[in-house]
C-alpha cells in the first residue's frame, strides 16, 4: 500500500503540484514556441510525454546499474580493475553527458523507426520529435530520477522513474494546452504591440503558474486521507 | 594501480562502449529503416527558390517539389522563381512548360482617404476586418477601408498605407496572396505581369454611375467608353471594365483606352516605376445630401 501511496505521490505531484513548466519553469521554449493552436499544443505534449517515458527508462537503467554510487555493474569493474575495496565508486559526474548522448540517439532511432513504419504518423507527430530531443524538461526529469538514486531513505525503482516521467509529461501536456487555448484567445485581444507575441506569452506563464500554486499540498491531504481509510 | 587512474579509466571506458553501442544501432537502424526518397524531390527542391511563401498553393517548397515530380501540379506554379525556375524545374524531369508570368498582387480601388466618402465616425477596432462588419461608416461600400489589414500581413514589406490606401510595391511583392486573402471586401487580386506594364482596373464598385460619384472622385462610372478602343480586350461586367488577362494585348493601344476614361479608374501597374498619377480629378468629395445620407427613420 505504502508503495502504492508514494507512486501516487510521484505522479500527482510531477503533474500538477510541482509541474515541470509552472513550478520549475523547464521546457520553456516549446511551451511558448508550439502554444498557437490547441492541436499543436495537444501533439507536442504526447510526444513530450513519450520521449521523457523512454528516456526516463534509458536513464533510469544507465543510472541504477552504472552512475549511481556503489551502482553494482561499476562497483564490479572497480575491483575487477583493482581499485581499494574500502572506497566506493561514484561515477555521477557522467550523468549529463550520458543522458544527452542517451536520449538523444534514441530519439534518433524512435524517429527512424516511426518514419519507416508509421509515414502517417510521422507526418503528423514526427516534427516535434527531433524538436525535444535532450530538451530542459527532459533532462530535468532524468536528473530528478537521478538525485533519488543517490543513496539515503529510499532508492527509486523504475516504476518511481515512470510515474515521475509520464506524471511530469501530462503535466506538460496540460499545461501547454491551456496555454494554447489561453493565446488563441489573446489573438483577438487589442495586446500593446511592445507585448505582441512571447510577451504577453510569458506574462500569462507567470499568471497560470500562480493559478497551479494553489494545488500545493492536495498530495499530502489525499495521502493522508487514503492512509487513514486503510488503517481503519 | 591507483584509485584516481582507475576512475578515470572507467569514466573513459564507460563513455566508450555507451558511444559505440548508440553508434552501432543508430548506423544500423540508418541502413533498416531506409526509406527511399525519389532523387529528382531532391534535385527539384534544390532548384526552387527556398522561400516557403505558398504563393503556388502548397505548404513549402518541398511539398510542391514532391507534388511537381508525382505530375500531380504543374512546374509553372512557383512566383518567386519565376521563368528561370520553371525552365530548370522542366529541364529536370524532362517535361514540356508553356511561359510563365509572375503573379502580383493589385489593388481594385484608387481612392485616397480624402476622395471617398466618409459617412459615420468609426472608433472601434482599427482593422478592415472589423469596419467591414458595420454598416455606414463609408460611402462606397466596395472600395478600401484603409486599416492597413494587407499591410500587417504581407511578410515581404510590399504594401505601404498612402492616405489611407493601400499601394502595392510590385517589385517587393512575390504573389503570395497573404493580402488576397486578408481583404475583407475583395479588391486585391493576384494578376500575371506578362510585360513590364500591365493595365489595371482600379476600382470594384459595380453600381451605377450616378450612385459612384455621390460617394468616390475617382470611381469607375461605367460609362464603357474605354472599351471601344481596347479590341475586345476590354469587357464591361457589372458597370465594371474587366481586362482580360489571357488575350494577347500586343498591338492594341492601351493609353487610347485611359485617355478615354473621364475618372482615374484604369491606370498601367508597371515594374520598375511608380504608377501613372491621374489628371485633374477634385482632391476631395463633398457629402450629396440628397442621396447619400442614410434617411431612414428610427422608429423604435
Amino acid at each position: 500500500m505504502d508503495t502504492i501511496i508514494s507512486l501516487f505521490l510521484i505522479f500527482i505531484g510531477a503533474a500538477l503540484i510541482n509541474n515541470f513548466v509552472l513550478h520549475y519553469f523547464v521546457g520553456i521554449c516549446p511551451f511558448i514556441g508550439v502554444s498557437r493552436r490547441v492541436d499543436m499544443a495537444f501533439g507536442m505534449g504526447c510526444a513530450v510525454t513519450f520521449v521523457i517515458a523512454i528516456a526516463a527508462t534509458l536513464s533510469w537503467t544507465l543510472t541504477f546499474y552504472i552512475l549511481r554510487p556503489d551502482a553494482p555493474l561499476s562497483a564490479w569493474l572497480w575491483k575487477a580493475l583493482g581499485g581499494n575495496p574500502d572506497v566506493s565508486v561514484d561515477l555521477s559526474i557522467l550523468s549529463y553527458i550520458a543522458y544527452i548522448f542517451v536520449i538523444a540517439s534514441s530519439v534518433q532511432f524512435v524517429e527512424m523507426y516511426v518514419k519507416k513504419f508509421f509515414p502517417a504518423l510521422h507526418r503528423s507527430f514526427g516534427i516535434f520529435l527531433p524538436l525535444i530531443t535532450t530538451n530542459c524538461a527532459i533532462l530535468f526529469a532524468c536528473l530528478e530520477i537521478m538525485k533519488n538514486l543517490q543513496g539515503g531513505d529510499q532508492i527509486w525503482g523504475l516504476h518511481h522513474a515512470l510515474a515521475l516521467s509520464v506524471g511530469g509529461g501530462i503535466g506538460f501536456t496540460i499545461a501547454i494546452v491551456i496555454m494554447a487555448g489561453l493565446r488563441e484567445e489573446l489573438e483577438l485581444c487589442d495586446v500593446p504591440k511592445a507585448l505582441k507575441g512571447p510577451g504577453i506569452a510569458l506574462l500569462v506563464a507567470g499568471i497560470l503558474a500562480m493559478a497551479f500554486m494553489g494545488f500545493t499540498g492536495v498530495d499530502r491531504g489525499v495521502a493522508d486521507a487514503i492512509r487513514t481509510l486503510t488503517h481503519n | 594501480m591507483d584509485n584516481t587512474l582507475i576512475t578515470i579509466l572507467l569514466a573513459a571506458g564507460i563513455l566508450l562502449v555507451i558511444a559505440v553501442l548508440m553508434a552501432l544501432i543508430l548506423g544500423w537502424a540508418n541502413i533498416a529503416f531506409h526509406v527511399p526518397t525519389d532523387p529528382k524531390i531532391t534535385a527539384v527542391t534544390e532548384i526552387l527558390p527556398g522561400a516557403n511563401c505558398g504563393g503556388c498553393g502548397f505548404v513549402g517548397c518541398a511539398e510542391y517539389a514532391e507534388a511537381v515530380v508525382k505530375g500531380k501540379a504543374p512546374a509553372t506554379l512557383c512566383g518567386p522563381g519565376g521563368q528561370d525556375t520553371a525552365n530548370k524545374v522542366a529541364e529536370t524531369l524532362g517535361l514540356a512548360i508553356g511561359e510563365t508570368w509572375p503573379f502580383k498582387a493589385v489593388v481594385h480601388c484608387a481612392a485616397t482617404r480624402e476622395q471617398r466618402l466618409k459617412q459615420t465616425p468609426y472608433f472601434g477596432e482599427q482593422t478592415c476586418a472589423a469596419a467591414n462588419l458595420v454598416p455606414g461608416i463609408q460611402g462606397c461600400v466596395y472600395g478600401c477601408l484603409g486599416y492597413g489589414d494587407c499591410q500587417d500581413v504581407c511578410e515581404y514589406g510590399a504594401i505601404d498605407m498612402v492616405d489611407g490606401l493601400a499601394v502595392i510595391d510590385v517589385d517587393k511583392c512575390t504573389g503570395c496572396r497573404a493580402c488576397e486573402k486578408a481583404c475583407p471586401r475583395g479588391i486585391i487580386t493576384m494578376i500575371p505581369f506578362k510585360t513590364e506594364e500591365v493595365l489595371v482596373v482600379t476600382c470594384s464598385n459595380k453600381d451605377k454611375g450616378v450612385l459612384v460619384k455621390d460617394v468616390c472622385t475617382v470611381g469607375c462610372i461605367g460609362c464603357s467608353a474605354c472599351t471601344k478602343p481596347s479590341d475586345g480586350l476590354i469587357e464591361m461586367v457589372n458597370d465594371l471594365p474587366v481586362v482580360n488577362y489571357d488575350k494577347d494585348s500586343s498591338g492594341i493601344d492601351l493609353n487610347k483606352s485611359i485617355d478615354k476614361c473621364p475618372r482615374e479608374s484604369l491606370v498601367f501597374i508597371g515594374l520598375h516605376k511608380d504608377k501613372k498619377k491621374a489628371k485633374g480629378q477634385p482632391e476631395r468629395i463633398e457629402a450629396n445630401f440628397a442621396t447619400t445620407i442614410d434617411q431612414t427613420e428610427w422608429r423604435g
